[in-house]
């Protein structure tokens, strides 16, 4: 009969694992790695108009990396950029790299845009036409007369006035110098030229991100031998060192846990079948876990990975559970086992899928991955535990004496025996010890806790918007109107409230459409100036002659100027001209929301200057790394409200089964190590933010687990200080590796599980003692 | 007969010896420079407009600084300055993009260092007693489209400029009254002191 349910139960676990297995062929056929950092991050919590232009803002941001090779002397530099722009063409991993600035397509954007010269006036041109067009004039002869203007002065048969080169100026602010056409910075007597260059793809699998190292990393060395620099920045180098580290951490922590926990089991049960079971519970959860999440999620994010390394230490607790029951048993018998300890084993499950369950209910993507993979890992593990151990245990027997009982026993007997002498003493130094970290607490609610990023890489990235300081903040405004008339009038609004606040220097550049691009009403009203100011007057042609110009010439351009009048440009022919940068901040037109634009900024010194902007009709403020601060520090408060809920729940749970009075007792385990784990954080310095939180969670879910088993443990208090026991040191190995991890996040987690297991651990035996007494 | 080839050979000869390549010709010219850290004096521009009947005749005051770069100071026909060094170039419209190797070409001609132009510009000249002449093209494809040929002359100092634009536009500056002064005047201090903000 028992014979007959442990078959049943290895069948029915057989069937699971082959749905599974035919599952996955159709998930790791696709691309299912995830490396990007913004997949981390929970959807923009804003109208979906918001959330689109946030995307078309980052995918231009995204894909971009910049280069600078420098050396001492300009000609140096440009030689070694050359090399450069071959090795990076050669990679195949840039749909463009961009080294001379492109000529052609400057001339072009000037010969279809002179025909407009009269009408494309540029704001300072148009200031200069209402108060004082003679220092308009002045400006012009002092171009003329000065050693320099020899492009002005040949386009002057052409455009007497300069109007074409003004508004090209203005249009391109940032004056850099050019050497055979490359854009060159100087750092002192440094010279550093400019390679720009797109990858490919903004969502870059692993294994390109990782040629983009490799390509980085070779550049820089063979620059450096020939007596050069390297600077290179760009959002995917910052994703892809994350990758690499994470990739890393992945491997220290799956076999740095894998290899303690096979010693461990080894020299534990000193035979190989515990390992073999062991390791068949933690790979089967492992594999379905990420089937699971693929299936569900569609794609599985490196980060997740790292946690679910971590995973092996938990999924192993119920096979030790199992295996040390089995302790100085004679004639063991497997499914009488399983029938002892189903009840702890099921609690334990339960309050670490409770836990889980609590991550998932958090607005961050990446948590609710970590909480479907853990969950669904920790139950198939468990249930491959409960049905198809009893088959594969029969006939195993444990009766010899680990040394690691030696430990358990002293731990489990002696230590609550002293504690209970000195209760008193204990207690006030716990009460000190959680009072003065708590006390100690700093919270910290930044969004880049989520990636890992070098020093170095900051340091270069901070050091290249020194020298170019072109690059566009992640901050924006986003305007909007009924139609284009409309979005036209609040961007003029925007952009003229934003003018005195940058000279001001509250931001050191913006960029709008409309700040290039004079609708029709207003390009009407630029040549109707012209015409009252300048030709009307007899000034353009008093100064003409004055400069020299024969009568004929004069004559030509008066009959120029009114032949084209009635000229226009439409939005869509000036977008053809303009650039890639540009043309990006144009979102289009429908008839359900209107017009939009995104109004770019570079520079914020003072983001709540401009942050007030957004009271002006139809502009909004768009401030994605502001926005997720303050998520996480709601979130965190939330947080907190869950831990207590969570704490409620499951003495509520025990209750049911134990009754109050037990109930609290059990429950002060997991209560005390979740204190004393965040009281470590802030003794220790440690980052304290929403994943600690988290992480506490899952502390109360173990804590639970081994105080139960601690409570029901009776007469078998021997088996279950070793399973307590073995369970928490697999587990401090998973957990605690990952406080090596350079990502933030995952060293605060790592370091508050691992501080509250110690302390579950060190807790759950004066559990049983004090309850006989 | 064979007399005629050796003097036609001889004068050839020395056409050649003359008109030798900037190797020799640009350390010689240098050597007869005078090199100070401080240089200024006065300067007529008279820039020949395709399109215009009459040139742009401009005269003022130049100050040229071995570290800080070049202060042009246009005194008529209207006033103006401009501050340029190697990397930026300064208007009273703010800053300007600096045009294809005009820093370098500005500070090294008016310092002197002819070997620096000899970088941008296959340099040939001749160096004779009384004065000395530069033929300057450059080697850059970029500024070939702005300038055609550059010419330079001198004695001890840097007398005339005159540069062909590719377009067909000329610009010709002639210095006089330069001098080597120890040291700048606080004016000319805080003229340069705009330039390296």
């Amino acid at each position: 009969m028992r014979a007959y349910h442990a078959k049943a139960g290895a069948g029915l676990w057989l069937l699971g694992m082959l749905v599974i297995a035919m599952l996955s062929t159709q998930a790791l056929t696709k691309d299912w790695l995830e490396t990007g950092f913004l997949a981390l991050l929970p959807p923009a919590e804003q109208r979906p108009e918001i959330a689109e232009a946030v995307r078309r803002h980052n995918e231009l941001n995204n894909r971009k990396v910049i280069w600078l090779a420098g050396a001492e002397s300009t000609q140096q530099a440009v030689t070694l950029a050359g090399e450069l722009k071959r090795q990076l063409q050669q990679s195949a991993l840039f749909s463009r790299v961009l080294m001379q600035l492109p000529q052609q397509a400057y001339i072009d954007q000037y010969r279809q845009l002179f025909p407009y010269r009269y009408h494309l006036l540029d704001g300072q041109t148009r200031r200069m036409l209402d108060n004082d067009p003679q220092a308009l004039i002045d400006q012009n002869l002092e171009m003329l007369y000065s050693p320099i203007g020899q492009m002005q002065a040949a386009a002057l048969e052409r455009d007497p006035l300069l109007l074409s080169s003004r508004y090209f100026n203005s249009q391109n602010p940032f004056k850099f110098k050019l050497e055979q056409g490359i854009v060159m910075l100087h750092d002192g007597h440094y010279s550093w030229a400019l390679l720009l260059s797109d990858l490919q793809d903004a969502h870059l699998q692993l294994d390109k991100l990782e040629q983009l190292l490799a390509l980085a990393d070779t550049a820089s060395a063979h620059i450096e031998a020939a007596g050069g620099r390297l600077m290179v920045s760009g959002m995917p180098l910052f994703t892809a060192r994350g990758a690499q580290s994470a990739k890393q951490e992945i491997s220290t922590v799956g076999i740095g846990s894998s290899l303690g926990i096979m010693v461990l089991l080894l020299a534990t049960f000193r035979s190989p079948r515990p390992l073999l079971l062991s390791s068949l519970a933690i790979g089967s959860g492992l594999f379905a876990a990420l089937i699971i999440c693929i299936l569900f999620f569609g794609k599985i994010h490196l980060l997740t990975l790292v946690f679910g390394a971590s995973l092996i230490g938990v999924a192993d607790d119920y096979a030790q559970h199992f295996l040390c029951d089995s302790l100085g048993v004679k004639n063991w018998e497997p499914s009488k086992g399983l029938r002892f300890i189903l009840p702890g084993l099921a609690i334990g499950l339960l309050s670490n899928l409770l836990s889980y369950a609590g991550l998932g209910f958090s607005p961050f993507p990446g948590l609710q991955q970590i909480a479907l993979f853990s969950a669904s890992g920790l139950l198939v593990a468990w249930l491959t535990v409960v049905l198809l151990f009893p088959l594969l245990l029969t006939g195993f027997t444990f009766d010899h004496q680990p040394g690691l009982l030696k430990w358990t026993g002293y731990w489990e007997q002696r230590w609550p025996a002293w504690a209970f002498k000195n209760r008193h003493g204990l207690a006030l130094l716990l009460v000190a010890l959680i009072g003065g970290g708590i006390w100690q607490l700093r919270p910290q609610d930044n969004v880049r806790l989520l990636q890992s990023t070098p020093a170095e890489l900051t340091d270069t990235a901070d050091k290249i918007r020194q020298l170019f300081p072109v690059s566009r903040d992640s901050q924006f405004f986003l305007v909007s109107g009924k139609n284009q008339d409309d979005w036209y009038r609040n961007e003029q609004r925007l952009l003229e409230n934003l003018e005195p606040l940058k000279q001001r220097h509250a931001l050191e550049y913006y960029e709008g459409i409309s700040g290039f691009w004079p609708d029709a009403r207003k390009q009407g009203e630029n040549y109707s100036i012209l015409k009252r100011v300048l030709y009307d007057s007899g000034l353009l042609s008093r100064y003409m002659s004055n400069l020299g110009f024969t009568e004929a010439t004069v004559k030509a351009e008066l009959q120029q100027f009114i032949a084209v009048e009635n000229n226009r440009l439409t939005l869509p022919e000036w977008l053809k001209t303009a650039d890639e940068g540009k043309r990006q901040l144009w979102l289009g037109c429908d008839s359900a929301s209107g017009c939009q634009s995104i109004v770019a900024l570079s520079g914020i010194k003072n983001g709540s200057a401009l942050s007030g902007l957004q009271d002006l009709p139809g502009v909004s403020w768009v401030d994605q790394v502001g926005q997720l601060s303050s998520l996480f520090a709601r979130y965190r408060v939330r947080a907190g409200a869950m831990l207590a809920a969570a704490c409620a729940i499951i003495l509520a749970g025990l209750a049911l089964r134990f009754g109050w009075r037990d109930a609290l007792k059990i429950s002060s385990v997991p209560v005390t190590a979740a204190a004393l784990a965040l009281a470590m954080l802030g003794w220790f310095g440690q980052l304290f933010s929403l994943f600690n939180l988290f992480a506490l969670l899952l502390v109360l879910g173990i804590g639970v687990d081994y105080a139960v088993f601690f409570y029901i443990a009776g007469h078998k208090r021997a088996s279950a200080s070793l399973a307590v026991t073995l369970s928490a040191l697999t587990t401090l190995l998973a957990f605690g590796l990952l406080a090596v991890s350079k990502t933030e996040l995952v060293h605060a987690f790592g370091f508050t599980v691992a501080a509250g297991i110690v302390t579950a651990l060190i807790s759950a035996p004066l559990l049983g003692r004090s309850g006989r007494r | 007969m064979s007399f005629i080839i050796f003097i036609k050979a001889l004068v050839l000869c020395l056409l050649f010896s003359s008109h030798a390549y900037a190797d020799e010709v640009l350390p010689q010219i240098t050597a007869r420079l005078v090199k100070t850290a401080i240089a200024e004096g006065d300067f007529r521009q008279e820039k020949q407009l395709k399109v215009l009947r009459k040139p742009l005749i401009s005269t003022g005051h130049f100050t040229y600084h071995h570290s800080k770069g070049v202060a042009w100071k246009t005194l008529t026909p209207i006033l103006s300055l401009l501050l340029v060094n190697d990397t930026h170039l300064l208007t009273s419209q703010g800053e300007q993009t600096v045009p294809v190797a005009f820093g370098k070409i500005f500070t090294a001609m008016l310092g002197g260092d002819l070997a620096g132009l000899s970088d941008v510009f296959f340099i040939t000249g001749t160096n004779q007693s009384a004065s000395w002449q530069l033929q300057l093209s450059p080697k850059d494809e970029l500024l070939k489209k702005v300038i055609d040929t550059m010419r330079l002359a001198g004695d001890d100092e840097l007398r005339f400029v005159e540069i062909r634009e590719s377009g067909g536009n000329i610009t010709r500056i002639e210095f006089t009254r330069i001098s080597h002064p120890a040291q700048l005047s606080p004016g000319q201090d805080a003229d340069f002191a705009r330039l390296s903000r």
